[in-house]
C-alpha cells in the first residue's frame, strides 16, 4: 500500500487544506477547523509514509535534493499542523501552505536530479551538511510566513484598518518572536550547514569552489554574518518590522540560493542527462518502484 | 408539567422599578425559603440582575400552581410594596414560551448589551442558589441545565460573544490583544483616574495585566485606584519617565491640551528602541497629539477609532442574531419535545409491565407442558415471546412519542389508560 502512495496524495490533501484556510475569507463555518486539519492530518501521514518508504529505497532521508525539498516540505508541514491546532482561529495556514506546496513543487521538479556519490568518509559529514541546511530553511520559511503575517498586520494595526473576515492573525508580540527565533536559528543552522560543506569539500573535493552553489551559499553566509552583527549592534533591529524585514530579506537569500541550485548546472545535484537513466526518485515521484542498485546518496 | 416564568426586565420596567424589585443573594436565599413555604410543591429559580428580576416555576400538577396575581404579591412583597405598584410592569411566560425566554436569556439574545458575557454566570448562580436553598426540581434541574447548554451552542456556533461593544473592552480585547500576546509582563500606565480608567482597568486585570502604573494630576485619586488595583502610583511629573518604560498607555483626563505632544514623545523615542508601544487616547479632547501615531512603533488610538470598531461588532453582532435566535428555536422545540415525552413516561412503563405477568404466566405454562425443552430452547421461547411483546408495543408507543412532540396528549394517555385498564 505504502508504494501506491505518490507526491499528488500528500499535495493534493494539503491543498485542500490551503482551499479550506483561503474559504475563511469568504465564509465562516463551525466544522471547517476539524474538516481542515483531517485533510493536513491525512496529507501529514501519507507524506511520513512516503518518506518512510523512501528511506528503504534510498541511502536515508538527505541522500538527494528530492528527499531533501520533501522533508523540508515535511518540517514545515508539521509546524503547520501544530499551529492550527494550539491557534485554530488564526489563519496561519494560509502563508505556511503555500510554502509547503512550494517546497513539495521543487521536490517534484528536483525528482530526475543526480545527487553526488558518497563514501564513509564523507557520509557523516554528508548527512550532518543537508541535516543543518534543512532546519535552517525550515526556519527561514517559518521566519519568513511569520514576517509576512507580522507585516501585514501591522499595516493594518498602524493604519487602522478593519479587520477581514476570517484573516485573524496571531498578535504582533506572538509574531515577532517567532521571527526573532526563527532568525537566530536560521543563522546558526545554515552557518554549520556552509561549514559542514565546507568540510565535506575539503574532505573530498567533488565541487570546484567556485562552483555557482558554492558562490550562492557563501553570499547567504555572508548576508546572515551581516545580519547577525545587525542584530547584534544594533538593538531596534531585534524588534517588530526590522526583524520582518531581516527574515523576508534572508528568505529572498535563500530562495536565490536554492534556486541556483535548481536552474543551473551544478556539481552538487546535476541536471539529467538527455537520454541517461532516470534517476530513482523520478521514478518513484512517478510511480514506478525505484532499484535498489540505483542507490546513491549525498546530501 | 408546567414552566412559567414572571418578572420584569429593560424592556418592561423602567429602571427605578428593577432597582426596587432587585434581590442581592442574602434576599434572594429569603425569598426562595419564603416562596417554598408559601407553595411547597412548587419548584422556584429566582434570577436578579441589573437588567431583569425573573421567577422561574414549574409544577407537576396544574393545581399546585400559584396565579399570576400571587406570583406578583410574592416578588412585590418581598419588598414591601403594594402588588398595584408593580403589577403593570411584570410580564408572564408560560410554557415552551418561558423555555424560549430563558434559553434566549442565558445566551444573552435579551440583554441590553446583546452578547454580553456576564448573563451566563448570573443565570448559573441564580440556578446554584436556588438548588442550595432545595427550591429546584427535575424540572427547573432540566430547563436550567438546557439553557446553559444552548448558551454554550450559541458562543460556540456564532460570533455573538466574540464582539465586545463597550469601550473600554473593545479597547482591551480588539485593540490591545492584536499587539500583545500576553499582560502579565506588560507595563500599563494609565493617565487619568476617572470612571473610565476604571472601567479600562477592570479589564486589563481580567485579561491578566499585573504592572499598573496611575498618574493622574491629584496624586490622592491615583492613589486610591492605585489601591482599588494593586497597581502603583507615580507623580504626575515622572510622566515622560513612565512613557519609557511603558508598552501600553490609557488616557482618560479630563485636559484641554494634549497631554503629551509630538515634541515629549520624541525627547524619549530614542530611550525605547522602538519598542512596541500601544497608546489607546480614551479622552476627549485627546491626551496625545495624533501625530505621535506616526512615530516607528507606536499604534495610537482615538475614541473615534475605538467607536467605530464598538459601532462594526455592534453590526456584526446584530447580524448574528438570526443564527442564534434559529439556534434557540430549535433547542425550545427539543426541550418541549422531551418534557412532552418525559409526561408520557408513566404510562408506557405501566403499559410495559403490565404484559410482564400474562407473559411470565404464559411461559410458565407452556414450559410445564414441554418440560424436554433444555436451557437454550427456554431461553429462545423467551426471547421470542419478549420480542413479540416489543412488536405488539411499538405501533402505540411510536404513536404517543410523535404526538408528545407537539405537546402532552392527554386524550390519547385518557384512552391507553382505558384501552389497556391502566391505574394512576
Amino acid at each position: 500500500m505504502i508504494e501506491r502512495i505518490q507526491i499528488l496524495c500528500f499535495a493534493a490533501s494539503y491543498g485542500v487544506a490551503l482551499a479550506l484556510e483561503i474559504s475563511r475569507l469568504w465564509f465562516r463555518s463551525g466544522v471547517r477547523g476539524a474538516v481542515m486539519w483531517v485533510f493536513a492530518g491525512a496529507g501529514f501521514v501519507a507524506h511520513t509514509l512516503y518518506l518512510w518508504h523512501r528511506t528503504q529505497l534510498t541511502d536515508g532521508p538527505l541522500s538527494s535534493p528530492f528527499d531533501w525539498y520533501l522533508l523540508a516540505a515535511w518540517l514545515l508541514a508539521l509546524v503547520y499542523l501544530s499551529l492550527a491546532f494550539w491557534r485554530p482561529r488564526s489563519a496561519i495556514g494560509l502563508f505556511l501552505l503555500p510554502l509547503v506546496l512550494a517546497l513539495i513543487g521543487v521536490a517534484a521538479l528536483l525528482a530526475d536530479r543526480t545527487p553526488l556519490e558518497v563514501n564513509r568518509a564523507t557520509r557523516a559529514w554528508g548527512a550532518l551538511h543537508g541535516a543543518f541546511l534543512l532546519l535552517g530553511t525550515v526556519a527561514v520559511f517559518v521566519g519568513f510566513a511569520a514576517g509576512i503575517m507580522y507585516l501585514l498586520h501591522a499595516y493594518r494595526l498602524k493604519h487602522k484598518l478593519p479587520q477581514r473576515r476570517g484573516l485573524q492573525l496571531p498578535s504582533l508580540e506572538w509574531l515577532e518572536r517567532v521571527n526573532s527565533r526563527a532568525i537566530s536559528l536560521a543563522i546558526v543552522m545554515l552557518l554549520l550547514g556552509v561549514l559542514s560543506g565546507a568540510v565535506l569539500n575539503t574532505v573530498r573535493p567533488e565541487l570546484p569552489w567556485t562552483d555557482p552553489i558554492v558562490v550562492s551559499s557563501l553570499l547567504t553566509v555572508a548576508w546572515l554574518i551581516t545580519v547577525a552583527l545587525f542584530v547584534a549592534v544594533y538593538k531596534p533591529a531585534r524588534r517588530g518590522r526590522k526583524v520582518a524585514y531581516l527574515t523576508v530579506a534572508s528568505f529572498l537569500f535563500l530562495v536565490f540560493s536554492l534556486g541556483v541550485a535548481l536552474l543551473l548546472n551544478t556539481k552538487h545535484a546535476s541536471l539529467p542527462e538527455r537520454r541517461g537513466p532516470v534517476a530513482p526518485a523520478a521514478r518513484l515521484a512517478r510511480g514506478q518502484r525505484a532499484d535498489s542498485t540505483d542507490r546513491r546518496g549525498a546530501a | 408539567m408546567k414552566v412559567r416564568m414572571i418578572g420584569c426586565s429593560h424592556h418592561t420596567a423602567s429602571v427605578e422599578l428593577r432597582e426596587r424589585l432587585a434581590f442581592n443573594p442574602m434576599q434572594a436565599k429569603a425569598a426562595l425559603r419564603r416562596f417554598r413555604e408559601t407553595f411547597p410543591r412548587a419548584e422556584a429559580v429566582l434570577l436578579s440582575t441589573c437588567n431583569r428580576v425573573e421567577v422561574y416555576t414549574a409544577f407537576d400538577e396544574p393545581d399546585d400552581e400559584p396565579s399570576h396575581e400571587q406570583v406578583a404579591a410574592f416578588l412585590a412583597g418581598c419588598h414591601g410594596l403594594a402588588l398595584y405598584d408593580v403589577f403593570d410592569d411584570l410580564f408572564e411566560r408560560t410554557g415552551d414560551d418561558a423555555v424560549r425566554h430563558l434559553f434566549s436569556v442565558a445566551a444573552s439574545l435579551d440583554s441590553m448589551v446583546l452578547g454580553e458575557p456576564h448573563i451566563l454566570a448570573q443565570v448559573k448562580q441564580a440556578y446554584q442558589l436556588a438548588t442550595q436553598e432545595n427550591s429546584t426540581g427535575p424540572l427547573t434541574h432540566a430547563i436550567f441545565q438546557a439553557a446553559v447548554k444552548v448558551a454554550r451552542r450559541v458562543t460556540n456556533e456564532t460570533s455573538l460573544h466574540q464582539k465586545r461593544v463597550s469601550i473600554p473592552s473593545v479597547a482591551v480585547a480588539d485593540f490591545a490583544a492584536q499587539v500583545f500576546e500576553r499582560f502579565d509582563d506588560k507595563q500599563v500606565l494609565v493617565i487619568g483616574a476617572g470612571e473610565m480608567a476604571d472601567e479600562t482597568l477592570r479589564y486589563l486585570r481580567e485579561a491578566g495585566a499585573r504592572q499598573l502604573i496611575i498618574v493622574n494630576r491629584s496624586y490622592e485619586r491615583a492613589r486610591d485606584l492605585a489601591q482599588q488595583w494593586e497597581g502603583r502610583v507615580a507623580p504626575w511629573e515622572a510622566l515622560l519617565g513612565e512613557l519609557v518604560r511603558a508598552d501600553l498607555v490609557v488616557s482618560t483626563t479630563g485636559a484641554a491640551q494634549p497631554v503629551v505632544t509630538l515634541a515629549n514623545y520624541r525627547q524619549i523615542e530614542a530611550q525605547r528602541y522602538q519598542r512596541p508601544s500601544l497608546g489607546l487616547d480614551l479622552a476627549i479632547p485627546r491626551d496625545f497629539e495624533p501625530a505621535i501615531g506616526e512615530c516607528l512603533q507606536v499604534f495610537l488610538y482615538s475614541l473615534d477609532d475605538l467607536q467605530a470598531a464598538c459601532r462594526r461588532n455592534r453590526q456584526e453582532r446584530d447580524a448574528e442574531m438570526p443564527q442564534a435566535l434559529a439556534i434557540v428555536e430549535e433547542e425550545t422545540a427539543r426541550f418541549m419535545a422531551e418534557l412532552h415525552h418525559r409526561s408520557t413516561g408513566p404510562v408506557i412503563q405501566q403499559l410495559k409491565q403490565g404484559w410482564q405477568a400474562p407473559k411470565a404466566e404464559e411461559l410458565r405454562r407452556l414450559f410445564n407442558k414441554l418440560p424436554q425443552l433444555d436451557e437454550r430452547a427456554r431461553a429462545e421461547v423467551e426471547q421470542s415471546f419478549d420480542r413479540l411483546l416489543n412488536k405488539l408495543l411499538h405501533p402505540p408507543l411510536e404513536t404517543l412519542r410523535d404526538e408528545a412532540r407537539h405537546g402532552i396528549p392527554h386524550a390519547l394517555l385518557d384512552a391507553f389508560k382505558r384501552l389497556f385498564q391502566l391505574m394512576d
